[in-house]
């Protein structure tokens, strides 16, 4: 016992103070950036990209990322050969609204949910929501098709390094208890039942958070005949937080978005 | 057993089935055989030569020889050998006889092979549906060259049978796949009379993206991000035994400096896993105190991979050829630093834990994985080595620099929880010293070696000792430097029979502490 107590005194606080102080950056890996003057327009990147994130407008003589695909592997950077294309340390990337994230239009298939008013209500109850769930929340996790990558960093926001409970938000055993659903992977077709079931059974008013490259749109395994593009394509989708994996800040900062608390 | 001997031996014995035999990449003997010897041959080397399955896997090659392929990879763990026997399907047969009768570890391979090819296992005593649940419709083959890897076949409405457990008061609890903590989507039917757990099925797949299928065609290049996120938390080790592959087919030698270098990670990567591992055991039996002290260590391991590549996940480090960039140059010092804190920390928390008799009483005897079904499942890794099977590839089939280094391998006789997790803690200490092995030893250099263009149809495995165990990949190029055939077999996928086995007579609210024990990855398993 005195041990045990010996350790407590000896780590009093671990705890970063994310978002309140932004954390040191300087090493992170985060989304990649173009500079227009450089680019030759060679192609060399949109080629190589392994999830076709990379998308050329030859009309207007521009390179874009779309960033709700990118699976921040850095090989664009190191194949580009005018050295247009640097890896940045934004990782604050999530946003509401998908077509923010991409840099060529989005064309998401018919949506499939069974029970359409349950979207209908979602909407009208939005305003509400904010001021129901306060600064408190209940966080249920789904992994629909993950390779698990964002599942554990979703599992460090409980660690004492992040402990998210610090900000009122919590995770919970069931959907039924949940205001917030934190949807990762592709939506794979074995899942895609249990996924709008959880979702149904999750009461009203609810948030959807789509973490990671493929919940946002299916990152390198979209279009496989086992994978839907994007948990979007099944479920309407409040927040997506792009990265692959997201780190756990960005997780934060994509939840905090949700609650329009940033 | 050396190969020209085993090779007298099996045509003494079978001298009318054998057809040809190869070998390549120094210690892969392909042995084609008559597709109705396969028991045969098959139950003589398993029973009788006692190796061990690692794989088995069907290729499409009809494009080829007009045949479907079979692959059977034993390994003489020994003499760092493999024993691969090839048999050849006619389209016209579309079956080939099981032999999971007489090698239970060909279960599952079996039923994977039917489910994705369409080849019928003749004589399997369970060829239920794996890989593809319920709503698939019937005649969908995957894995075949002529499905289109974007057709999406409509939903058919099946239920899915389940092992009955029939008798006075037996009852049955389903459980997921979305459950209470967060971990990745998994169905268990529990078959209970009272408390204790009298069968366990687990119906898994359930984050089946189609990785295999996605990898042929594919770029050399692209294909190596794909195997980077077969497993999250196994992303070096799996895109190591991809670039393993890949180096054997170009013939390259990697550079001595990445070879070091990819030790380095690779334990980085053992030793953040295992420390996740050891705190989801202190928290299933409501520890928090341990729990919190290994998810501390776990988030310092974090901080290490952080300040070396900038990646948590240790992504894009590795490369065919070496490694993509210089990743350790005047980080030594704070690294060795780092991880002395580490070992210190861990050193004190074993102290405590190892004291509190509650926590040691919950993990004593409790999911005991018997020595003789860890054999017969080719149980590996943490949970073979916690039974007695003290099998490690780092030390059968030595790969990057870990030849160079001295190690033990852990090993455990009584097989319960408290064994693999003693396994596990020996592991992470292990782990630190080759680590500190690396960063002395490690000689300058460059750290990476360009690639010639690759031939097309060769064949080559690259096998690592992932930290849930042995990891197994075999890639068939294809023509224009692409992927014909990506067969990924991860120690998961032996583990979880392994694991259905050893909850059996257990009460149910132990069932997390022992599946956190194996800590299996679903992702892994369903590809």
């Amino acid at each position: 016992m005195f041990k045990v107590i010996k350790k407590i005194l000896q780590y009093p606080r671990l705890t970063q103070d994310y978002p309140r102080k932004a954390p040191d950056a300087r090493l992170f890996i985060g989304k990649p950036i173009i500079d227009q003057n450089l680019c030759i327009l060679c192609g060399e990147c949109v080629r190589r990209c392994p999830s076709t994130a990379i998308v050329m407008n030859q009309a207007l003589g521009k390179v874009g990322f779309n960033y709700d695909t990118c699976i921040f592997c850095t090989l664009c950077a190191e194949v580009c050969p005018n050295a247009a294309i640097t890896m940045s340390n934004a990782f604050e990337l999530a946003e509401k609204d998908r077509t923010r994230l991409r840099a060529s239009t989005l064309v998401i298939e018919d949506r499939n949910v069974p029970d359409q008013s349950y979207e209908i209500i979602s909407d009208l109850l939005r305003e509400k929501a904010q001021k129901v769930f306060g600064r408190s929340l209940s966080i249920r996790e789904v992994d629909a098709g993950s390779c698990n990558g964002c599942d554990y960093e979703i599992n460090a926001l409980n660690n004492p390094f992040n402990d998210i409970e610090r900000l009122g938000i919590h995770f919970v055993a069931s959907p039924r208890h949940a205001d917030m659903l934190l949807v990762t992977g592709t939506a794979t077709r074995n899942m895609e039942l249990a996924l709008v079931k959880t979702y149904n059974a999750t009461p009203d008013p609810k948030l959807v958070v789509a973490v990671g490259a493929c919940a946002c749109s299916g990152g390198i395994f979209k279009d496989s005949y086992a994978t839907r593009d994007g948990i979007d394509c099944v479920l309407p989708v409040d927040v997506y937080i792009p990265g692959c994996p997201p780190r756990p800040q960005a997780i934060i900062y994509g939840i905090l978005k949700a609650l329009d608390r940033i | 057993m050396t190969i020209i001997k085993l090779k007298s031996n099996l045509l003494d014995i079978f001298p009318d089935d054998i057809h040809r035999s190869t070998l390549i990449n120094d210690n892969e003997f392909y042995i084609q055989v008559d597709s109705r010897s396969i028991v045969k041959i098959c139950t003589y080397l398993n029973g009788e030569l006692g190796y061990a399955l690692l794989t088995i896997f069907a290729n499409d090659e009809r494009t080829l020889t007009g045949k479907y392929a079979i692959y059977y990879g034993f390994a003489d763990r020994k003499k760092s050998q493999l024993i691969i026997i090839k048999t050849e399907i006619a389209p016209t047969a579309m079956s080939f006889q099981s032999i999971s009768a007489k090698v239970h570890a060909a279960s599952s391979y079996e039923r994977e092979i039917k489910d994705l090819f369409g080849l019928i296992p003749l004589g399997h005593p369970d060829a239920k549906r794996l890989v593809l649940h319920g709503n698939w419709p019937n005649g969908i083959y995957p894995l075949r060259k002529d499905y289109d890897l974007h057709h999406k076949p409509h939903f058919s409405k099946k239920e899915t049978k389940f092992k009955k457990i029939t008798g006075e008061g037996v009852f049955e609890i389903p459980v997921g796949p979305v459950h209470a903590g967060i971990i990745e989507p998994g169905h268990f039917r529990f078959s209970l009379a009272g408390e204790p757990i009298l069968n366990l099925e687990a119906q898994l797949y359930y984050v089946h993206k189609g990785i295999e299928k996605m990898a042929e065609s594919m770029s050399i290049e692209k294909c190596f991000y794909l195997s980077e996120r077969i497993s999250g938390d196994e992303t070096f080790t799996n895109s190591l035994a991809y670039c393993q592959a890949i180096e054997k087919i170009a013939g390259v030698e990697v550079p001595p400096r990445a070879e070091y270098m990819r030790v380095l990670f690779a334990e980085l990567e053992r030793l953040t896993s295992h420390l996740g591992d050891l705190a989801g055991i202190c928290l299933d039996v409501a520890y928090g105190f341990a729990a919190f002290q290994f998810r501390m260590m776990r988030g310092w391991t974090y901080l290490i991979a952080d300040d070396l590549c900038g990646m948590r996940f240790l992504r894009s480090v590795n490369k065919p050829g070496g490694l993509r960039m210089e990743f350790l140059e005047s980080k030594e010092k704070s690294l060795i630093d780092q991880l002395m804190k580490i070992k210190k920390e861990l050193e004190d928390t074993v102290v405590i834990i190892k004291q509190n008799t509650m926590f040691i009483d919950r993990v004593e005897n409790t999911g005991i994985l018997k020595s003789a079904i860890a054999f017969d499942l080719n149980a590996v890794g943490p949970g073979g080595r916690a039974s007695g099977i003290s099998h490690d590839v780092r030390k059968n089939f030595p790969y990057a620099a870990y030849d160079k280094l001295t190690f033990d391998t852990p090993n455990y006789v009584d097989g319960d929880v408290n064994s693999r997790m003693r396994v596990k803690l020996d592991e992470c200490f292990i782990s630190i010293s080759l680590m500190l092995q690396v960063i002395e030893t490690m000689p300058k250099g460059p750290i990476k070696e360009s690639l010639p263009k690759l031939l097309s149809h060769q064949v080559a495995f690259g096998m690592t000792e992932a930290p849930r165990g042995e990891n197994i990949h075999w890639i068939m190029t294809g023509e224009n430097e692409t992927i014909f055939r990506y067969k990924i077999r991860t120690p998961s996928f032996c583990n979880w029979p392994a694991l259905c086995y050893a909850v059996s007579g257990n009460i149910v609210p132990d069932f997390p502490l022992i599946n956190k024990s194996f800590n299996l990855s679903y992702a892994g398993n369903d590809l």
